[in-house]
C-alpha cells in the first residue's frame, strides 16, 4: 500500500464490501473477524501521534521553564490503541444462516445506510442448493439425526423438472397476491403485464426461478432465484421436493451465488480478508452501485435483475 | 486501570468464550444407527394414471363430489379438487357440459364412458335407483352405449352440449344421446317426447360414406367433421349456428357450405351459439393411412357463423345472426392461426407465434377497462408466465367456457380468467378475474374442459413418464 498514514485510510473506509461467507460460520463472526482485521492493520500503520501538552515547571517566584511534550494522557499505552472494535461501524444487508455459504454484503461506516437500503429494496438472490434423496433428517440438514430411509431409484430428472416448473408457476401467482394491489384494479393488470413484480411484504418468501442444474442420483442440485427467503425455508423446500417425488430428501449444501448484481467473482474469500483487499473491493462495489442505482433507490415495483 | 480498558478486557474474554461456544461443531451422524433403520418404498404403482381435478358448482353433481343441501356446506368447490374416480379408473379425456361431466376411461371391461351430474334429459344415460329414474347423479356412473365390440372400442373424442352428449369412437362412428328437441342428436324430432329415462342413443356410422373424425357440441346443436375436412351440422338453428343457410331446426346431419365449402377444416370450436372453424391443407401420413389423417397446418384462416350480437363478426348491414359460414377478416392480420375457441359472447384465437387474441364482449382478459372489442386484441404473453426466468413458456392450447376462458402452456400450467360463475375459475375467490392467472393444480395439465359453471382438467403426475 502506498499510503502509510492510517488516518487517510480511515477516512476513505466507507462503503459496501462483498465477502464470501464460509459454511459453518455465523454472520456475526464474519463481521467480528473483519472489524478486528481492519483495526489491527490500521493500528500497525502510522497512527495519530499523541497531542502536545505544554508543561510549565519551576518556582513561580523565579524563572519558569516551558516545555512542549507529547501528552501522556493521549498515549496509546494509556488510552488503548487508536482504532478499536467499537469504532468501526459494520452491518450486513442480507442475513445468511450458519449452514449457508456464499455472498455476504457488509456495509462499513457510512456504507451501513447503503446496506440498509439494499436490504429494504428486496433485491433478488440466487442460491445453489444441493440435496440428497434417500434420507430424511430431523432438521432437514446433513447434520441432523436420520428420521427415515427411503428408496430413490424411481426418481428421474424429468419428474423433478416437472415439479420445479409447477412450483415456479405457483409462486409467480402468489406474487400478485403479495404485491399489495387489489387484483380487480387496472393497476394490478398494468403491474402484471410488466412481468415479475416485487412483494410488498418482507416476510413471505417468494421464488421467481427454480431449475434443476445437476442430477446424479442420489444427489441433485437446484438453482433458485428468490426474495425474502431464509435458511430454514430453503432446507424445507428440499424436504418437500423429496416427499413429492415419492421419496425423502435432505439438504447437503446451500450456497448464495448472487445478491442483486454482486456475484461470486466480486466476493472476497476468507483468506483474502485484509485491509488492502477490502479497500479494493469497496471500490469495485461502489462502481456496481453507481451503474445500477435502482438497487439502492427503487422507483418501480417491477422486478429488475437486481 | 481505566474503565475503558476494563471494558476491553471483558470484551476479549467474552469474545473468546463466544468463539468457544459457536465453534464449528461436527455433528457426526451415527452411521450405525442409520443402518438399523428400515427402508421405505413410496413409489406409486399407478403413477402413469391421469389425475382428474374439478372445481365449480357442486349443486348439480357435475364434479362427482357429494353435495347435501345444508347451510354449513358450501355449494361450490373453490379450489381444484382431485377426484377419487381418477384413481380408480384411468381417465383419458373428459367433456363437461351444462351441469354434467362425462369421462372416457381406458378399462379392460366393457364400460368405457362414465357420467355424473344433471340427467334430466338422459344425457348421461339411463340412471335409476330401484325403479325410480335419477335426475341428478352425484358420483360417476357407467353410461350404457350399445357398442358392437365394447371391449376393444376406443373413445376418440367426447363433447357435451346443454343437454346432449356426443361420443366419437375410433371405429364405430358417432354416438349421441340426450335431448333431441331440436334434432341435435341427429335423429327425427318427435313432438312431446319425454327425455327422462329415455334410452335412445343415435348412432351415426358415417356421413355420406365418410368417417367422422371430430365432433363439437354447441348449446343445442352438433357439428361433425369428416375425414376430408367437410363440416356437417344439425340441431337448433335460430341464430344460424348450424351454418346451413336457414334459421330452422335440422334433425339430420347436413353439409355446411358457405365460405368453408372448399376449405379443409382442421378444427372447430363452439360452446354456445357461435361456431368458429379453422382451415388447413391436408397431407396424408403414410404410417397411418385412412384411419387418421394428420393435417399439417398451412393455411390457418378463421371462419365463423351463428349469433354475432356481441361483435364476433362485424357485418356491413349489422346483422346479428349469420347462418352461412363467413371468413373473419379481422383475423387476417394476425398471421397463421393454430388454435381457436369460442365462448358465449367472445372468441379467442392462438397464432403461430403463440400469441393469444380475444374479441367480443365480456371479461376478455385485457384488464378491467376492456369490456368489449370488435377487433382482436392481444393478451400480453407476460400474463401467461413468460419472463426472464421462464423464457420458453408459451401457450399450447386454448379453451373457452360459456363465460370463462382458459389457456394451457407448454409446461403444463393452466391459466384461467373471466366471469367467476359459481367459482368455476378455481382461484379460491368469489371475484371475477380480469387477466389470466395460474390455477394451482398438482400436476401438468393435459386437457381442460370448461362447462357452464364448472371446469374439469385431466393432469399427468409429476413422476409419470
Amino acid at each position: 500500500m502506498l499510503v502509510t498514514d492510517a488516518r487517510i485510510i480511515w477516512n476513505n473506509l466507507k462503503g459496501i464490501v462483498c465477502v464470501y461467507k464460509p459454511a459453518g460460520m455465523k454472520v456475526s463472526r464474519v463481521r467480528r473477524t473483519i472489524i478486528n482485521k481492519v483495526c489491527t492493520e490500521l493500528n500497525e500503520m502510522e497512527c495519530r501521534p499523541p497531542v502536545k501538552h505544554v508543561y510549565i515547571s519551576g518556582n513561580p517566584s523565579e524563572k519558569l521553564s516551558i516545555e512542549v511534550k507529547p501528552n501522556l494522557a493521549d498515549d496509546p499505552l494509556v488510552v488503548g490503541r487508536r482504532y478499536s472494535y467499537n469504532d468501526l461501524l459494520c452491518s450486513w444487508s442480507n442475513y445468511l444462516g450458519q449452514f449457508t455459504s456464499g455472498i455476504l454484503i457488509l456495509g462499513l461506516k457510512g456504507g451501513t445506510s447503503t446496506a440498509k437500503y439494499i436490504r429494504e429494496n428486496k433485491s433478488t438472490r440466487a442460491y445453489r442448493i444441493k440435496g440428497m434423496f434417500g434420507l430424511a433428517t430431523e432438521d432437514y440438514s446433513k447434520d441432523g439425526r436420520v428420521v427415515e430411509k427411503t428408496t430413490y431409484k424411481h426418481v428421474k430428472q424429468i419428474h423433478l423438472e416437472k415439479l420445479l416448473s409447477y412450483m415456479q408457476a405457483i409462486h409467480q401467482k402468489t406474487m400478485f397476491e403479495l404485491c399489495g394491489v387489489d387484483i380487480q384494479s387496472q393497476t394490478a393488470y398494468e403491474l402484471a403485464t410488466q412481468g415479475l413484480i416485487r412483494p410488498a411484504t418482507s416476510k413471505t418468501p417468494l421464488i421467481y426461478g427454480i431449475k434443476c442444474i445437476d442430477f446424479k442420483l442420489p444427489e441433485f442440485t437446484i438453482e433458485i432465484q428468490c426474495i425474502n427467503e431464509y435458511e430454514m425455508y430453503l432446507k424445507s423446500l428440499i424436504h418437500d421436493i423429496g416427499m413429492k417425488m415419492n421419496s425423502s430428501a435432505h439438504c447437503i449444501s446451500l450456497q448464495c451465488i448472487r445478491h442483486s448484481y454482486f456475484t461470486l467473482d466480486h466476493a472476497l474469500l476468507h483468506r483474502q480478508w485484509n485491509l488492502q483487499n477490502i479497500l479494493k473491493n469497496m471500490e469495485q462495489c461502489a462502481k456496481i452501485i453507481a451503474e445500477h442505482e435502482h438497487i439502492v433507490f427503487q422507483k418501480n415495483a417491477a422486478l429488475q435483475r437486481g | 486501570m481505566t474503565s475503558k480498558q476494563t471494558l476491553r478486557s471483558k470484551q476479549i474474554m467474552f469474545t473468546c468464550f463466544k468463539r468457544f461456544l459457536s465453534a464449528n461443531k461436527e455433528y457426526q451422524r451415527s452411521e450405525e444407527y442409520t443402518k438399523t433403520l428400515p427402508v421405505f418404498d413410496y413409489e406409486s404403482p399407478n403413477k402413469e394414471r391421469n389425475r382428474i381435478y374439478a372445481w365449480g358448482s357442486s349443486k348439480t353433481g357435475a364434479l362427482g363430489v357429494r353435495y347435501i343441501k345444508q347451510q354449513k356446506l358450501l355449494s361450490t368447490v373453490r379450489h381444484p379438487r382431485r377426484l377419487g374416480f381418477g384413481e380408480k379408473y384411468n381417465v383419458m379425456s373428459v367433456a363437461s357440459g351444462f351441469g354434467f361431466t362425462a369421462f372416457a376411461v381406458d378399462s379392460p371391461d366393457e364400460l368405457k364412458v362414465y357420467g355424473t351430474g344433471l340427467n334430466t334429459d338422459s344425457q348421461i344415460g339411463c340412471q335409476q335407483i330401484g325403479n325410480k329414474p335419477l335426475e341428478f347423479v352425484f358420483f360417476p356412473q357407467p353410461i350404457n352405449i350399445p357398442f358392437h365390440n365394447p371391449k376393444r372400442i376406443k373413445i376418440a373424442k367426447m363433447s357435451a352440449g346443454r343437454a346432449h352428449l356426443a361420443v366419437l369412437t375410433q371405429d364405430e362412428g358417432l354416438f349421441i344421446m340426450g335431448n333431441n328437441a331440436y334434432g341435435q342428436c341427429g335423429r327425427k324430432i318427435i313432438d312431446n317426447e319425454s327425455y327422462v329415462y329415455n334410452p335412445t342413443v343415435t348412432r351415426i356410422k358415417n356421413i355420406e360414406g365418410k368417417a367422422i373424425v371430430d365432433v363439437v357440441c354447441g348449446q343445442d346443436h352438433t357439428i361433425a367433421r369428416t375425414e376430408d375436412g367437410a363440416l356437417y351440422g344439425c340441431g337448433w338453428g335460430a341464430d344460424g349456428q348450424t351454418g346451413l343457410g336457414h334459421y330452422n331446426a335440422e334433425s339430420k346431419f347436413t353439409r355446411i357450405c358457405g365460405d368453408i365449402e372448399r376449405e379443409n377444416i382442421i378444427k372447430i370450436a363452439c360452446r354456445s351459439d357461435f361456431v368458429i372453424a379453422l382451415n388447413g391443407i391436408p397431407k396424408l401420413n403414410n404410417h397411418q393411412p385412412n384411419i387418421f389423417i394428420r393435417y399439417i397446418l398451412d393455411k390457418g384462416e378463421v371462419f365463423g357463423w351463428g349469433n354475432t350480437e356481441y361483435g364476433q363478426i362485424t357485418t356491413p348491414d349489422d346483422r346479428q345472426q349469420i347462418s352461412v359460414p363467413t371468413f373473419i377478416k379481422s383475423c387476417q392480420k394476425l398471421g397463421k392461426i393454430v388454435d381457436v375457441a369460442s365462448g358465449g359472447s367472445f372468441c379467442m384465437v392462438l397464432n403461430e407465434n403463440r400469441h393469444v387474441f380475444v374479441w367480443g364482449f365480456g371479461l376478455l382478459g385485457a384488464g378491467p377497462r376492456v369490456q368489449q372489442s370488435l377487433i382482436p386484441i392481444q393478451i400480453p404473453p407476460q400474463l401467461f408466465g413468460l419472463n426472464d426466468f421462464n423464457p420458453h413458456n408459451y401457450v399450447a392450447s386454448i379453451e373457452c367456457g360459456l363465460s370463462h376462458l382458459a389457456a394451457v402452456t407448454t409446461e403444463g400450467d393452466l391459466y384461467i380468467w373471466g366471469r367467476n360463475r359459481e367459482c368455476c375459475l378455481g382461484l379460491g375467490t368469489l371475484n371475477d378475474q380480469n387477466f389470466p392467472l395460474k390455477v394451482a393444480i398438482g400436476g401438468y395439465v393435459k386437457q381442460v374442459s370448461c362447462g357452464f359453471d364448472h371446469t374439469v382438467a385431466v393432469c399427468g403426475a409429476f413422476t409419470a413418464g
